[in-house]
């Protein structure tokens, strides 16, 4: 190899690696050979196994319970009942609301929804704890439950002002207008179903605790625990290093959990906790079923005029969920009018929670469907239709987008899935006894912003670790803050090790609503710059350091070594220079918040969730943006839906690391595709169950379900976004998918499914 | 394994083969493959998704074919040849094609449905089964992927399978 060809190895790997390279997962190797112990996995000494007892009535009381069978069954440690559990104290909500209720119990007396933990039994195996579960016999005064929005009883809920949204004279710009379409929308309850069960490991030594559980929010959940126990937030240590999926699901520490702590405080033993595959499905809440009136009235040329809209979500009789409906309706369109509103209604359910996109998804169905068939009636072609009512800038907020790249998203994905050869007729291009269907859909997210630290540490050995108590699950956390640090540091990515998920380490709020990278990667670059600055300092400034004597202002730091910028004198490794000055290592922890931030402060901004930064904050408006265009075959004769071909074009501003980007848009694109045609929760009308809480009856996609998906990123750098340019990835593509599909399929069939997920019986 | 487990008169005496290692096992007759693997020998990458045969995630290898560990119980395997996800890299640490491809085409995300993934993309490989995009994806059907990593799981294993095959 010749000197010149090893220089170009080393820049193209120094271009692989730095922010913005398409590096594979530092943390791969570990999940491909095993190596990743994920938390509930630990091994730890004297472990017991619990389980949890479900309600089989969703409303009612608890009248007895029976644990003689199950008290005396080989290896049974303790049966627990809301009569024998600990009682704990209440703790303060996600927003740091201080609990209405002083005391908790996991378990529950009364019960609101089915499955709802009424009882737990600790063996000292697994196998003894399910069959001695099963031995628990619970008696029950049943109520008529509001099995869900349907219900005669469910009524028109409660109305949530703050989601109210109105300009103009959006009834009367309706009403006159001459071209109106009006239509309902519904979405099922959808489950996250990550396929790590949620569960824990919890042990006490003494007053302190520690919790080895799949966790989107170490300091959030770590808080809860603290609050439950009354112990200080610093007793209690939070383990999470690999997140088997999320999706918004396990940012919260439960009720299961609390059995679980619980009950090794009551036993003095660690215990462990795995919900099995049902209880996941009613142990806390997947995607609120949703029903949704949009109205649009439009010119003859097809500019808005009026948008009227009004949403309901379901929440829980003992719990309040708003999932918000008009977020996209608000501002994916320009118009002069415009009237949003929004209750929630009270059902027999587990609190309802968040499922990747929360509001966006469920919104952007009922808009974008909406649209589509606007421009069916004026005739005008669905994507022209979205050009001509192109918002410029926020029409709600009436700020300057950050950034916009959605017309460009347009055009790449036009350009690229071949948009120009559509036929606009629906039922025009048929292929056999197959349907073919063309749709397009737009999607949008906030950038939802706040603060983060990090420590770097710059190791004897020249390498360098990177601390947070934040998490991957899968986003590639790992990998990007991996790049960050070795940027900014001039090092290979080889010697950094980044280490995540423990709440011991730096700070981290909730990664949930595509916020994680952005605030991470801000605060690393900070903590890599200052302990840059410090190693530089110095080089310069030690009278051990052998570059004292050049005099220079400055050195570079490049490929792990540090040598004078022009090349004079002399060039080290970073160990070498750690071994001249006698410094085993250089530790810089950097942080995002304002300064002259307050330990209360502090705690609350990395605690709860208040102290979230609005994404219209200042005077610009931050969003992500994308455009789907969707293939679909639908069999003439069985009206079985197929999605042929995806290609989306998307706007997440710059691209911290473009390989596993462009993953999780796909991700998002399959649990869309999920959504549009396969995933509903099916409730039992006469007891308020869910029937097909497992992963064979609701139907997940599989790889037999997905095609080819093309994905192209359209986004520019958004400075206002982030500090290294980038905006929401996670979230964003699965919002649009499902009213792109749908309208493929009115292409298609001519016929307009508004109520998810379309399934065979809704086209013939 | 924990010595205060109270031992069932039913209880077996195993004598499972794991990755070529011979392992001493006394479990209850109804202790699955999959928890005899994550409890009892602390093999922990064969992952437990469902527990009921319907996710893919607890897929190993027994005599070389694809089997649900967590429908499988452990005296079943006596006398038969069981390969996990930690068996089947080489002694030296060089990945199976198919984990290298799986690294290079990204093709998981969360990881946890991953080692599942990879037992059964080498038999389906194995089985003649990936000789296109569309044989590979109807036979990795059977694994789930939340993250929907299908795509590049399909890349990979068309990947690995034409590596394989020169």
């Amino acid at each position: 190899m010749t000197v010149h060809d090893m220089k170009h190895a080393a820049s193209d790997s120094a271009r692989l690696e730095a922010v913005g390279g398409r590096l594979s997962r530092v943390d791969g190797p570990a999940k491909i050979t095993g190596a990743a112990h994920y938390a509930f996995e630990q091994q730890l000494e004297g472990l017991a196994h619990a389980v949890v007892v479900g309600a089989t009535i969703a409303a009612g009381k608890v009248t007895a319970i029976d644990t003689r069978a199950a008290e005396t069954a080989p290896g049974v440690l303790a049966v627990l009942t809301p009569d024998t559990i600990m009682q704990l104290k209440g703790a303060s909500d996600w927003f740091g609301n201080p609990s209405l209720q002083p005391t908790y119990c996991p378990l529950a007396r009364e019960v609101t929804y089915s499955g709802q933990h009424v009882a737990a039994v600790v063996a000292e195996t697994f196998e003894q704890a399910v069959a001695a579960a099963a031995l628990v016999k619970v008696g029950y005064d049943e109520i008529p439950a509001i099995v869900d929005l349907s219900d005669g009883k469910a009524g028109d809920g409660i109305p949530i002002e703050a989601m109210t949204k109105e300009w103009g004279d959006a009834q009367a710009a309706f009403a006159a207008a001459p071209v109106r379409v009006c239509a309902a929308y519904n979405t099922p309850r959808e489950f996250q179903a990550a396929m790590e069960p949620h569960g824990l490991i919890a042990r006490w030594e003494g007053d302190e605790l520690t919790i080895w559980e799949p966790s989107q929010w170490l300091d959030g959940m770590a808080r809860t625990y603290a609050e439950w126990f009354g112990v200080p937030f610093e007793n209690v240590r939070l383990v999470s290093p690999y997140i088997g999926g999320g999706f918004g699901s396990k940012a919260l520490a439960l009720a299961h959990s609390a059995v679980a702590a619980t009950a090794a405080k009551m036993l003095k033993r660690p215990v462990k906790l795995v919900l099995n595959r049902p209880q996941n499905f009613t142990s806390y809440g997947g995607r609120a079923a949703t029903r949704q009136t949009v109205a649009i009235g439009a010119d003859r040329d097809g500019l808005i005029q009026s948008i009227v809209h009004r949403g309901i979500n379901e929440t829980a009789v003992d719990g309040m969920w708003v999932e918000p409906l008009g977020s996209v309706t608000s501002i994916m369109y320009a118009t002069p009018n415009f009237s949003s509103k929004q209750n929630v209604v009270r059902v027999n359910t587990v609190v309802p929670g968040a499922k990747r996109a929360p509001g966006e998804n469920p919104s952007a169905f009922g808009i974008e469907s909406a649209i589509d068939e606007l421009a069916h009636e004026l005739g005008i072609d669905p994507l022209e239709m979205r050009l001509i009512n192109y918002a410029e800038q926020d029409p709600h907020a009436k700020k300057a987008w950050s950034t916009r790249q959605l017309r460009e998203a347009f055009a790449a994905g036009a350009e690229a899935f071949g948009w120009a050869k559509r036929s606009p007729k629906p039922r025009s291009m048929p292929d056999g006894h197959q349907l073919i269907g063309w749709g397009v859909a737009a999607g949008t997210y906030p950038v939802r912003r706040a603060h983060g630290e990090a420590v770097v540490k710059i190791l004897a050995d020249g390498s360098v670790v990177v601390e947070s108590s934040s998490i991957d699950m899968g986003q590639g956390t790992y990998t990007i803050l991996a790049q960050t640090a070795a940027e900014t540091l001039g090092v290979p990515v080889s010697q950094v090790s980044v280490k995540l998920g423990d709440s011991h380490f730096a700070r981290a709020g909730v990664t949930g609503g595509s916020r994680l990278a952005g605030i991470m990667t801000g605060a690393v670059y900070k903590a890599a710059g200052q302990a840059l600055d410090e190693l530089v300092g110095l080089a310069l400034s030690d009278p051990r350091s052998p570059f004292q004597k050049l005099q220079a202002n400055t050195l570079q730091v490049r490929d792990g070594r540090i040598a004078s910028p022009r090349g004079e004198g002399p060039e080290l490794s970073i160990a070498e220079f750690m071994a001249a000055i006698g410094r085993n290592r250089i530790e810089a922890k950097g942080d995002t918040l304002p300064p002259n931030t307050t330990p209360q402060e502090r705690y609350a901004n990395y605690t709860t969730i208040a102290k979230s930064i609005p994404h219209t904050e200042g005077e610009w408006s931050r969003h992500s943006w994308c455009a789907h265009f969707v293939e679909v075959r639908v069999d003439e004769d069985f009206g079985t839906v197929r999605v042929s071909r995806v290609v989306s074009a998307l706007d997440s501003g710059r691209l911290y690391n473009p390989k596993l980007a462009e993953s999780q848009w796909k991700g998002g694109i399959i649990m869309g595709i999920g959504q549009a045609l396969l995933e509903e929760g099916i409730v039992d009308r006469r007891h308020g169950r869910i029937v097909n809480g497992n992963l064979a009856d609701y139907m997940l996609p599989t790889n037999a379900d997905i095609p080819d998906i093309q994905t192209i990123s359209v986004g520019i750098p958004d400075a206002h976004s982030s500090a290294l340019g980038g905006k929401g990835v996670g979230e964003l593509a699965i919002v649009g998918i499902a009213p792109a599909i749908a309208n493929a399929v009115f292409h298609a069939t001519g016929k307009r499914v508004r109520d998810l997920p379309i399934t065979l019986e809704k086209l013939i | 394994m924990n010595d205060q487990v109270t031992i069932s008169p039913t209880t077996l005496s195993l004598h499972l083969t794991i990755n070529g290692r011979d392992h001493a096992l006394d479990v209850e007759p109804r202790v699955t493959l999959l928890d005899a693997l994550r409890e009892r020998l602390h093999l922990t990458g064969t992952k437990k998704g469902c527990d009921q045969g319907q996710c893919g995630a607890c897929t190993v290898h027994v005599d070389g074919e694809r089997v649900l560990a967590c429908l499988t119980l452990a005296a079943q395997v006596e006398g038969r040849s069981v390969t996990t996800i930690e068996g089947l890299a080489d002694q030296d640490g060089t990945l199976h094609a198919v984990q290298a491809a799986f690294l290079e085409q990204d093709a998981f995300q969360c990881g946890y449905c991953t080692p599942g993934q990879i037992m059964s993309a080498v038999a389906c490989i194995r089985e003649g089964h990936a000789g296109s995009d569309e044989e590979i994806r109807e036979y990795m059907a059977g694994n789930l992927c939340r993250c929907g990593a299908y795509p590049n799981i399909v890349a990979a294993v068309r990947q690995a399978a034409q590596e394989l095959r020169s």
